[in-house]
């Protein structure tokens, strides 16, 4: 008995000498870590993962970190706008495709999401804005260098990839596009079956279920982003590469005159607007014309036009638009970089060849060589003008319709009486209020919405008998706020098309074999901004530069399984300029005792 | 050869026959699931450990089978077991190794004869021990344990081997009526014991310190009589059990248990499935399970505990108050607490919540409001039941104060459907908390507490279910087992039942 128990002593204590601790293998910490910085993180419950990920990143390179979630868009841009954070989780997508929008309503001063405000950044963005190839990539190279390394306004966390959902069992995947910046396309997607294209009913999703408004120049969310970019034509598209095309659009050809500040279209006369009678889809018989075109941008522009309007600094670039009455003029003006006319230019593949512009819409006839030529000029070189043309706020509406709905005096403006073209009372059904007086000129028409659903038909004045001829008759946008519930519907067929797949939920869809996955690149970005007000961060350079060192976007990469991108700024989908952030824990230690001192 | 119907009765009186049944059931079961989850249906080959398990719980359950035999024949033939039957039960204990709380059980209870409930506590309280230990030690396998860790694990063999020595004094020793002197200073020492969280050290205590004392006979007497009735109620004792392992193990966790590895991620170990290092894998941020769900042990004990007992005390004074002085005291309080009692318990916790802000105390308070009105109600009518007999008019008439009369004499006394309700409801308590961490309004997301880690495992439900599987499963039993302790004591202290 004696001899059992020191024997069992004997091994107790050597397998205690087996065990390692804490302190052998860390190292003893400080004894009292004095002065932790405090930081708080404000995000939306959506974020909560990315949120984790970088308070964990900041506590193990010493700061101390306080969350801030809040449950939706709203109530995260209350405490945003009221300044109760250090950082801000939030993440850009450019859905012009181009570089300068990026950048412009972001970081620029005064600009529409900006509460940066710096002189030499402003400087850069303006320059870049002027130049195109390798010079724009070298001076948004100097943009992103002041903009992330040198004062830190900004931590960058990863570029997102697109994955798209179809339910393949009863849809077509090779009609269902994935552009890269451009809203969902509607007009060619079909059903295996082509005999239910005009029976049964897409049914698509989307999460926001408040539209901001129907009118293309009054929002510039995700409540109606991709609807109004399929009720309203415009006159360039976007591929799903993000190159400018007239493609799908009111022009048949586009040219960019000598000297990049004119531009010119020459317009189709096969598309009619539509209307709503009786629940149904009509064909008005007014054609979408050029002093549509006219109309329609001259309002985008003016911020005067409308109450609430949301997208003015996006075609503040434009200086006129007016219609081409002179075909010498487009026989004489030079294209930009080549010997061509711009007449030649606009010329390919006509009905037939121009003979005469047309004075007035009621005198349009392509076939006999009539047609209606628009011209934009910008007050300086500016190419990027088309990409925002291809925005959904460059939609061509109907002048006599919005001018008739319109009467209210806009600086008089009062919502509760006066009913401005688009709202969304017009257009819930079992309201007081319905009463769609929706003119589209684009491929689909809203007829009703409530708080599910949203549903569309095809506009029968459009582009019939071609290629670009909406293909299903009917559409139903339904309303899913949670991602993960919208799988779930993608997978029993409730929704057809599910427009962005979790990352982490990739390996479900890949092997369900009643789905297909598509997969694109995209511009979506997110980032950490910094508060520029009222908070340590925004007066010190140096502890911004602390909590830009401290993230490590390999470590997102890999816990979102090797589907993110790394990220500089929101221009890094766009142009690739060679810097990268790399995670350095040493250079953290030293801002961090530079900021102390 | 008795009467058989002598025997039948002795059959249903005598513990070790019934627990000897009931052990065998749970052995059964356990045996069968080892089995059906030993064989990998997916990969078409066996789980090597999982059968060992399964081999080693059908001997187990055999042996027992066993033993009902021999403990039938016993009474049959003797009206008593054997001494030799008895002995049989040591090899029983050993068991414990597999984590079989049943048969362990079993073995303490019919390796000695005395059946007084020290005995059982000493036992009970030797077994958490062994399973602190034996879970604890699952931490060697990380690649580093705490600074306490060896200093920690000593203190629990220490303990162990207390317990054992206790277990042995006991049975030689306490009797049903009275302890030997000396073992005042054994119970002041089982009392500091009860520090590391295992309660059974303390009731063992206290009942050991009571007996030395020599104290007045009828109250040893009432005391002995509700244990006795709590012990006869196996699955109550069960209860029991697995609330003090999780108060235990949530008092240890804090030594032996690092806490950096519930909370930091660590991406190069995503979603691992379960292993020696992680024996509960890994959740999607790299976090080891099986740390997070003995820190969440904490927080869900520490909230449904209080958000149990600041409505009970509360709730009972106000009860009370209302009771007594009736009319129109009575009217207002009962009225008000009405007003209160028809809001929606957790939607009134939400809108606390979210007005607040979420935080442990906030979380308390919220859930604290909601519960007032029941506990009232049931103090009141208690307190008016009481108030009508004669011993209180005695109190009055020889000049006690009414405060006097209210908390010395009539609270006491209708504490025991207050007690019952509390352990029913706490569980009720634990899960509100997991639901509302469930919903993102509890505790902040990254902070260990089961309703985290359950919302969490539920997007992983098809994939990697065991995220979602092993905190469930963990709040499942502790609410299973507070019901469990709760009818045990109802039925203990139903003065009709006596």
């Amino acid at each position: 008995m004696k001899r059992l128990l020191v024997f069992l002593f004997i091994a107790v204590l050597a397998l205690a000498g087996c065990v390692q601790t804490k302190t052998e293998v860390e190292g003893s910490k400080d004894s009292k870590e004095k002065g932790k910085k405090t930081v708080e993180i404000l995000g939306m419950a959506d974020s909560e993962e990315d949120m984790n990920i970088v308070r964990d990143q900041l506590v193990k390179n010493g700061f101390e970190v306080k969350l801030n979630i809040q449950p939706d868009y709203g109530s995260f841009s209350a405490q945003k706008d009221a300044g109760n954070y250090d950082l801000a989780l939030s993440s850009w997508t450019t859905v012009t495709g181009n570089p300068d929008y990026a950048v412009r309503g972001l970081f620029k001063t005064g600009g529409d999401y900006s509460i940066v405000s710096d002189s030499s950044l402003d400087a850069l963005i303006e320059e870049a804005s002027t130049l195109t190839g390798d010079e724009a990539a070298a001076k948004y190279k100097e943009l992103e260098q002041l903009l992330v390394f040198d004062q830190a306004y900004i931590a960058p966390l990863y570029i997102s990839n697109k994955y798209q959902g179809i339910y393949s069992e009863l849809v077509n995947p090779k009609t269902v596009h994935l552009p890269k910046s451009r809203a969902q396309v509607w007009e060619n997607i079909e059903f295996n079956d082509p005999s239910k294209n005009a029976t049964e009913p897409l049914i698509l999703h989307q999460t926001i279920d408040s539209l901001t408004s129907l009118d293309p120049i009054k929002g510039n969310d995700g409540s109606i982003n991709t609807l109004n970019t399929n009720m309203y034509v415009r006159l360039v598209n976007l591929t799903d590469t993000d190159e400018v095309v007239s493609d799908g659009s009111l022009s048949y050809n586009h040219a960019i005159a000598e000297g990049n500040q004119e531009y010119y279209f020459i317009l189709r006369d096969d598309l009619n607007f539509a209307a709503v009678k009786d629940g149904a889809a009509v064909d008005t018989g007014e054609l979408v014309s050029a002093e549509d075109v006219v109309f329609s941008l001259n309002r985008a522009k003016d911020s005067k036009s409308v109450p609430d309007h949301r997208t003015y600094s996006l075609h503040e670039n434009i200086e006129t638009v007016e219609i081409v009455s002179d075909l010498a003029e487009l026989q004489k003006k030079k294209v930009a970089g080549s010997d061509q006319s711009v007449l030649d230019a606009l010329s390919p593949n006509l009905p037939a060849s121009v003979t005469q512009l047309a004075k007035d819409k009621g005198t349009v006839n392509n076939a006999a060589g009539t047609y209606q030529v628009v011209k934009i000029t910008t007050p300086t070189p500016f190419p990027q003008v088309l990409n925002y043309l291809a925005h959904q706020s460059g939609g061509i509406v109907s002048e006599k319709q919005v001018t008739s709905i319109n009467t209210y005096d806009v600086a008089a403006y009062n919502p509760d009486k006066d009913i401005a073209y688009g709202d969304q009372a017009t257009v819930t059904e079992g309201t007081a209020t319905y009463n769609n007086h929706l003119y589209a000129s684009g491929p689909y028409i809203l007829i009703k919405k409530n708080d599910y659903e949203a549903q569309f038909v095809k506009n029968p004045a459009y582009r019939v008998g071609s290629e670009y001829e909406p293909k299903i008759a009917k559409i139903n946008v339904r309303f899913i706020a949670d991602n993960d519930s919208a799988l779930s519907a993608l997978r029993n067929g409730e929704i057809h098309v599910l427009q962005s797949v979790p990352e982490t939920k990739l390996d479900i869809v890949k092997s369900d074999t009643k789905l297909t996955l598509n997969t694109a690149d995209s511009n979506a970005v997110s980032y950490l901004q910094m508060n520029t007000s009222g908070r340590p961060v925004s007066e010190s350079v140096d502890l911004r530069k602390a909590i830009l060192y401290s993230i490590n976007q390999d470590e997102f990469i890999s816990y979102y399984q090797g589907n993110k991108k790394p990220a500089v700024s929101t221009v890094s989908p766009l142009i690739n300029t060679g810097l990268k952030l790399e995670a350095d824990s040493k250079k953290v230690k030293e801002y961090l005792k530079a900021y102390n001192d | 050869m008795k009467n058989s119907l002598h025997v039948k009765l002795l059959l249903k009186i005598t513990q070790e026959y019934v627990n000897s049944h009931f052990t065998l059931v749970f052995s059964l079961l356990f045996s069968l699931l080892f089995l059906a989850y030993s064989y990998n249906f997916s990969t078409q080959n066996w789980r090597p450990i999982v059968l060992i398990f399964f081999v080693i719980y059908a001997i187990t359950t055999a042996y027992v089978g066993f033993l009902t035999l021999r403990i039938k024949q016993d009474l049959a033939s003797y009206s008593d077991i054997r001494k030799s039957t008895r002995l049989l039960g040591y090899p029983l204990l050993l068991t414990i190794v597999s984590g079989n709380i049943f048969s362990t059980s079993f073995a303490f209870l019919l390796i000695s004869k005395s059946k007084t409930a020290e005995y059982t506590f000493a036992a009970y309280a030797l077994i958490t021990q062994l399973f602190i230990i034996g879970i604890s030690a699952l931490n060697l396998f990380k690649p580093y344990v705490t600074d306490t860790y060896l200093l920690a694990m000593g203190l629990f063999l220490l303990l162990a081997i207390f317990y054992i020595v206790m277990l042995i004094l006991c049975s030689k020793f306490v009797t049903s009526e009275a302890a030997p002197k000396w073992m005042l200073l054994l119970g002041i020492l089982l009392l500091i014991a009860s520090l590391t969280g295992n309660l059974f050290a303390t009731l063992l205590g206290y009942s050991l310190i009571q007996k030395a004392r020599k104290a007045n006979p009828s109250t040893i007497e009432k005391w002995q009589r509700i244990l006795e009735k709590i012990l006869r109620n196996t699955m109550a004792v069960f209860g029991l059990f697995f609330i003090v392992l999780m108060f235990s193990l949530s008092v240890t966790s804090s030594w032996t248990f690092d806490y950096d590895f519930a909370i930091e991620n660590n991406y190069g170990a995503l979603l691992q499935t379960p292993s020696l290092e992680y024996p509960l894998g890994t959740d999607n941020y790299g976090r080891d399970l099986f740390s997070r769900i003995v820190f969440g042990a904490q927080i869900s004990l520490i909230v449904g505990f209080f958000s149990t007992i600041i409505p009970a005390l509360i709730g009972g004074a106000l009860g009370a108050f209302s009771g007594y002085y009736g009319k129109a005291t009575d009217n207002i309080i009962m009225r008000s607490l009405d007003i209160l009692y028809a809001i929606p318990g957790i939607l009134l916790a939400i809108a606390i919540i979210a007005a607040f802000g979420a935080n442990t105390m906030n979380l308390i308070i919220a859930l604290s409001v909601g519960a007032i009105p029941t506990y009232a109600r049931t103090m009141r009518a208690n307190v008016m039941q009481l108030s009508n007999l004669e011993f209180v008019e005695s109190a009055r008439a020889l000049g006690a104060s009414d405060a006097a009369i209210i908390f010395k004499h009539i609270v006491p006394n209708s504490l025991a459907p207050m007690i019952v309700k509390a352990t029913l409801t706490i569980g009720g308590a634990v899960i509100s908390t997991s639901s509302l961490s469930f919903l993102g309004l509890g505790i902040e997301p990254h902070i260990p507490e089961w309703g985290n880690i359950l919302k969490v495992g539920s997007t992983y439900l098809e994939t990697h279910s065991y995220v979602a599987i092993f905190p469930g499963l963990c709040i499942m039993l502790l609410v299973l087992s507070f019901n469990f302790l709760g009818d045990g004591l109802r039925d203990a202290l139903d003065p009709k039942s006596n």
